[in-house]
């Protein structure tokens, strides 16, 4: 568990959900706000919140999930799904009534270090490439994605650009980088 | 006739398959029946297939003589019924050929299944290890020998039984086993089994069954795993059991000896630890007595080796009950925040991310975690962030424990875990031991400069996620 003044160091501002852009930088974290990652048994909490995000669920033997609370109350997500060839990040979700306060940065920051160990991928809406861009990841082409990975955009018919989505990458690694 | 010899079978399981077909073959034949005499001589016939298809997979060896029949009985239907014309008679004769082409058919495919279902028993039933297996539905399916000597009930007495009835034969009470954590996952089952170990895609317990033996109680290891067909659907489990009473009783003997052993070296630790304190008041007497250098110096030789043999039994002490309590699971979280609380870390930010992973390690593992922050936090200069994290490898999962600041020199890294007496102390050393009673191995691989780096590598059967 990871309280606010612990995280105090390197993550203190706001940030953007997808759908709230990263300009948020003035706004400070109010209040307590503990991050950490969900245990397998509060999963269906995570599901819960996701309902508005497409409906996505968590699935504990591939899922590692990071919740950011304010309270009991969970306030932004974010997961990395274990693939056969690769890390996939996705499920970076914060509830409308909890946009503007830099919680989606705390989640993700709290991904990237815990699943720093492995190369990340990530398929990006494309006006939130800066804000990653933050956390360490960089755009790449689809092909570099890995195939199972690349697999949840093949709907879009190689034409991501059309689709707002910019493939991002994430090299493994902590404090060198 | 011999092929009735199946009616008179007292198999409810084979009187049901006989009675399904009978009725199936009366519906076709009367379906057929019908359908000729309005005049259809295609697509009813094929209602026959139905009949032999469940006669030729139930009863294989008599599959073709029944698909046989049924074209004999539809050929003469034809004949009586219809009037004859070479075009008919063809056709006819065709569909008779394919029901006796298909009964064969299906019946050579359920002979060759049956046989490999057979020599699956076989396996099963001439394994030196008692082992049972089940169904989804929790009847008994398999039974062999050795279950049959460990329990006393006899295979023929517990088949098709399901509510639990193989747990009765253990335990003598109807409740969940280990292999019904295979079929549904379940937190009181769970209970019931300490320390379960994930190997693979087996679960591994010990349990005490008191009564066998004539009531001197045997320690029993089980491994249950799933049953799953080709889709990968579970269709069961297999439980097998191992008598490990002779191992744990070795055990046993060998804790009791260790335990003796340090009540012993206790003693002579604390006999060795009064005399030291006697030689240190002699040469402190010794160094205002003498004012000679000489005598200085050589004094000064004896209070460092004095110091030495006082290191040794540090050591000695620290490590006495190292290894003889039995590994057992262990949150890493709570572990590594142990560790913290005994250091006190200061002003250094500390982040932790392993809330879900526990490890089968010596229950002194938290020591290991105390010794690498107390190298890295308190030996090691300029660090204000550690990281703990974990790593999911091919050959196990590592721990890291990352930090910045000035890392350490790669001339020292060498010897980090051996035992020393400048820097670093002897806790790495220990740190090292502690982890080795596991399997479990530890390295640096910092970079000087830049910050430490240890890595704590767990075996693949030594930690799960939770």
């Amino acid at each position: 568990m990871n309280e606010q003044d612990t995280l105090r160091t390197h993550q203190n501002t706001g940030a953007s959900d997808s759908g709230d852009p990263a300009q948020t930088d003035d706004i400070q974290i109010m209040g307590k706000i503990v991050v950490r990652e969900l245990r397998t048994d509060e999963f269906s909490a995570a599901d819960r919140c996701w309902v508005d995000y497409h409906e996505t669920t968590g699935d504990p033997a591939t899922d590692r999930i990071f919740a950011v609370f304010s309270g009991d109350m969970i306030v932004s997500l974010a997961r990395c799904r274990r693939h056969p060839d690769g890390m996939d990040v996705d499920g970076i979700f914060t509830p409308a009534e909890h946009r503007r306060k830099g919680y989606s940065r705390l989640a993700v920051s709290a991904l990237v270090e815990a699943c720093h160990n492995d190369d990340l991928y990530m398929h990006a809406v494309r006006h939130l490439v800066g804000f990653y861009a933050e956390q360490g990841f960089f755009p790449i082409e689809e092909k570099v994605l890995p195939p199972t990975i690349r697999e949840r955009y093949v709907w879009a018919g190689g034409n991501l650009e059309g689709a707002e989505v910019q493939p991002m990458l994430r090299k493994a690694g902590l404090f060198s980088d | 006739m011999k092929i009735f010899h199946v009616f008179n079978s007292s198999s409810p399981f084979t009187r049901t398959r006989v009675i399904t077909i009978t009725i199936a073959t009366i519906i076709a034949l009367g379906i057929n029946f019908v359908g000729i005499t309005s005049g259809i001589t295609t697509v009813l016939s094929h209602a026959l297939y139905i009949p032999i298809i469940l006669a030729g997979y139930w009863f294989p060896r008599r599959g073709l003589l029944f698909s046989t029949i049924i074209a004999v009985f539809y050929g003469t239907l034809i004949a009586y019924t219809l009037p004859l014309d070479p075009l008919l008679i063809v056709s006819t004769l065709s569909r008779m050929a394919f029901f006796v082409l298909i009964g064969g058919v299906v019946a050579f495919l359920s002979t060759k299944l049956r046989e490999s279902e057979q020599q699956l028993h076989e396996i099963i039933e001439f394994l030196p290890y008692p082992t049972f297996a089940v169904n989804r539905n929790g009847e008994v399916i398999a039974w062999n020998q050795a279950v049959e000597e460990l329990t006393g009930v006899k295979k023929a007495e517990i088949l098709n039984k399901g509510d639990y009835a193989y747990s009765l034969a253990f335990y003598d009470i109807k409740r969940p086993a280990l292999l019904d954590l295979i079929l549904t996952p379940n937190p009181e089952t769970q209970a019931l089994y300490p320390l379960i170990k994930k190997e693979g895609k087996k679960l591994v317990s010990e349990v005490f069954i008191p009564r066998f033996k004539g009531g001197k109680g045997v320690h029993l290891r089980v491994a249950a795993t799933a049953l799953v067909d080709s889709s990968g659907n579970i269709t069961g489990a297999i439980e097998s059991i191992r008598d490990i009473t002779e191992q744990v009783m070795t055990a046993s003997a060998l804790q009791n000896t260790s335990s003796r052993l340090n009540t012993i070296a206790g003693i002579v630790r604390h006999d060795i630890s009064r005399k030291l304190a006697g030689l240190y008041g002699i040469l402190s007497i010794g160094v205002m007595k003498f004012d000679d250098p000489e005598v200085l110096f050589f004094i000064e030789a004896l209070k460092d080796s004095a110091q030495g043999i006082q290191r040794q039994i540090d050591i000695s002490r620290e490590f006495k009950d190292i290894g003889t309590s039995p590994p057992t699971w262990i949150p890493v979280q709570n572990a590594v925040l142990d560790a913290i609380k005994r250091l006190g870390v200061g002003g250094v930010t500390l982040r932790i991310w392993t809330e879900r992973l526990e490890i089968f390690a010596d229950p002194h593992m938290p020591a290991v975690f105390f010794y690498i922050f107390d190298a890295t936090i308190k030996e090691t200069e300029g660090v204000t962030t550690v990281v703990v994290t974990y790593h999911i490898q091919k050959n196990g999962c590592a721990i890291l424990i990352e930090t910045d600041g000035a890392g350490i020199e790669k001339s020292i890294k060498e010897s980090l875990f051996t035992q020393r007496e400048e820097r670093y102390g002897h806790g790495l050393f220990l740190a090292h031991e502690i982890c080795s009673i596991s399997g479990i191995t530890i390295k640096e691989t910092g970079t000087p400069k830049k910050g430490t780096r240890f890595e704590i590598l767990i075996p693949s059967e030594g930690y799960r996620i939770l």
